[in-house]
């Protein structure tokens, strides 16, 4: 369990991170979800104690991270895949971790055999792609065999093998009751894994909630119906007060009306429907409806960088 | 394709104290190619300038043959200085640091690790390159008219010096964070003092003499330990001021390294 009390840090007169409070909480995925620069890389570096808050404070299994006994037996972190030394073999970066923290070497070659470097572990990062880096990273994060997890991005800049292989670590690592934390700039992203959402703007909290919540709270409902006789059922369900707005594919798109009425009224009139679909829009519309208020930079908008927060 | 499922099963304590640190540290500085070239180059250099020297003969008349042989024992120092910079600085320019603090978040006894780690390390190849040295010398120049000079306790010492000048290296490491600022610094603090001692006119003895380089001239029992040019104060109270200048600098790294984010 990570718990963060009215955390905050100043960088001279900007807020990263202002009084933000949140709990993460075992045996799920909690996204931590913001653009770019919204203070997820600064919060997180306060969990780990890397960064002293400026105010409020942060705990890990109730204590502050510096005073845990052995912290890769408590928690594992992965910041940045490539802040392995280049000039050191990756069984020695894992090594040195190990031994920091008492844990027997032979947790060397396990946590290599797991994220499938054991081929090149003697090999210096320098030559490692992102995607070797990546994983040498995530097995710094488990070389302690942690009950919680923090990952800063862990999927940029990865090929579709890579997210995919990182998706499902995440999910069975939850399974298994850890606490997972990971961040991202990407809703799509969180969408496919995370069970909760803790989503920040301009360093404060804009919601701390259940995915399912989200999407069923945010999401604008739409019904896609296709037809033989658009055109008729399009005059039915204006009639019934929906929105109808042709598709390109030649159905229709309406909201208000939810689909079990849209199939009473074509039933009513007798129109044969040959697709019934109901949809939500999608959630990167409403994140990015949610946060374009707190992005710092947007490119167009001058008038949202000019406000500081204070 | 993968299982997360072995648990560890610690030997012994899973914790992450001093030893541990030490342990860690050790592992890092002999897994990476740039800490034990230098470290061998640190091995080799005396005994080159040993040889150079016997071999040219190039002493003066009354030189010791133990202060000809350790010539070359200020380029000991500088790998030294070299090696300690890369130890701290090295990590921030990657960003190492941030795995290391992340796994041993008690800053202070990280660094009293690497400083452990660096000076003994430092001292024990200062040591063997210096007594390495001095046997070459010995056997080239002895019987040619030159005095001996006394080895003990001087061979130890010039490694201790070498040892302090390392722990100051880590420590310019720690304030700079960056290799090329904390190398130019630390070289600078070595190389500045003899280079334009003379510059200082009749302060030159004081300069030099409270240097780090002339340490080495005094315990070494060159010709360059003059008074008139190294000062007054002698080999071992010279040798505890070096010393306490990596023991001030290290304690003003140890503060700079807690109170700034990682």
């Amino acid at each position: 369990m990570i718990e963060a009390e009215t955390l905050s840090k100043r960088y001279g007169p900007r807020l990263a991170v202002d009084r933000l409070s949140f709990r993460v909480r075992p045996g799920r995925v909690t996204g931590f979800l913001g653009p770019n620069g919204a203070g997820k890389s600064t919060t997180i570096r306060m969990i780990l104690g890397l960064d002293a808050p400026s105010g409020g404070k942060v705990t890990v299994n109730s204590v502050p991270y510096a005073r845990l006994r052995a912290p890769l037996r408590e928690v594992g972190s992965l910041l940045d895949a490539r802040a392995v030394h280049g000039g050191r073999a990756a069984h020695a970066h894992l090594l040195f971790l190990a031994q920091s923290n008492g844990l027997p070497r032979s947790r060397v070659d396990e946590v290599l055999e797991m994220v499938g470097l054991t081929s090149v572990a003697g090999r210096r990062a320098k030559g490692f792609s992102l995607g070797m880096a990546q994983r040498l990273g995530i097995a710094s994060a488990l070389i302690g065999d942690p009950g919680i997890l923090l990952l800063d991005e862990p999927v940029n800049g990865l090929d579709t093998e890579g997210i995919r292989w990182i998706r499902g670590l995440l999910k069975r690592l939850a399974g298994e009751g850890r606490t997972v934390f990971v961040s991202s700039h990407l809703m799509s992203e969180m969408e496919l894994t995370a069970d909760h959402l803790i989503v920040i703007g301009r360093g404060r909290l804009i919601a701390d909630t259940a995915m399912r919540d989200f999407i069923e709270r945010n999401s604008q409902r739409v019904t896609l119906v296709r037809s033989p006789r658009p055109d008729q059922l399009a005059t039915v369900l204006r009639g019934a007060g929906g929105l109808v707005q042709p598709e390109q594919a030649g159905g229709l798109r309406v909201s208000g009306p939810d689909a079990a009425t849209i199939g009473e009224l074509a039933a009513r009139h007798g129109i044969p429907l040959h697709e019934l679909a109901p949809r939500y829009s999608s959630l990167e519309e409403v994140y990015s409806r949610m946060t374009q208020s707190s992005v710092d930079y947007r490119p167009g908008a001058p008038a949202a960088s000019k406000e500081v927060a204070a | 394709m993968t299982t997360v499922d072995s648990a560890v099963r610690p030997v012994g304590t899973t914790r992450a104290g001093f030893w541990q640190a030490v342990a860690a540290e050790w592992t890092k500085l002999r897994t990476l190619r740039s800490t034990v070239w230098t470290l061998v180059l640190a091995v080799l250099v005396v005994p080159a300038f040993a040889v150079f020297v016997g071999i040219t003969r190039s002493l003066q008349p009354d030189d010791t043959i133990l202060g000809g042989s350790l010539t070359g024992a200020m380029f000991a120092q500088i790998a030294a200085a070299i090696v300690g910079v890369l130890v701290m600085a090295g990590e921030y320019a990657g960003g190492t640091i941030r795995a290391t603090l992340a796994a041993s978040p008690r800053r202070h006894t990280v660094l009293a690790a690497k400083a452990v780690v660096t000076s003994a390390v430092t001292f024990v190849v200062g040591l063997a390159s210096c007594v390495l040295a001095a046997v070459i010398g010995a056997l080239i120049l002895s019987g040619k008219g030159y005095a001996s000079g006394e080895p003990m306790p001087a061979l130890p010492g010039v490694a201790l010096s070498i040892a302090a000048v390392g722990v100051l290296g880590l420590a310019a490491g720690v304030v700079m964070r960056s290799s090329a600022g904390a190398i130019t610094a630390v070289i600078g603090i070595l190389l500045v003092p003899p280079l334009l001692g003379p510059l200082f006119q009749d302060w030159q003895r004081w300069v030099v003499g409270a240097s780090p380089t002339s340490v080495l001239q005094k315990l070494s029992q060159s010709s360059d330990a003059a008074p008139e040019v190294a000062g007054s104060i002698g080999a071992w109270p010279s040798l505890w001021l070096v010393c306490g200048y990596a023991a001030v600098a290290l304690a003003a790294g140890a503060w700079m390294l807690r109170v700034r984010d990682a």
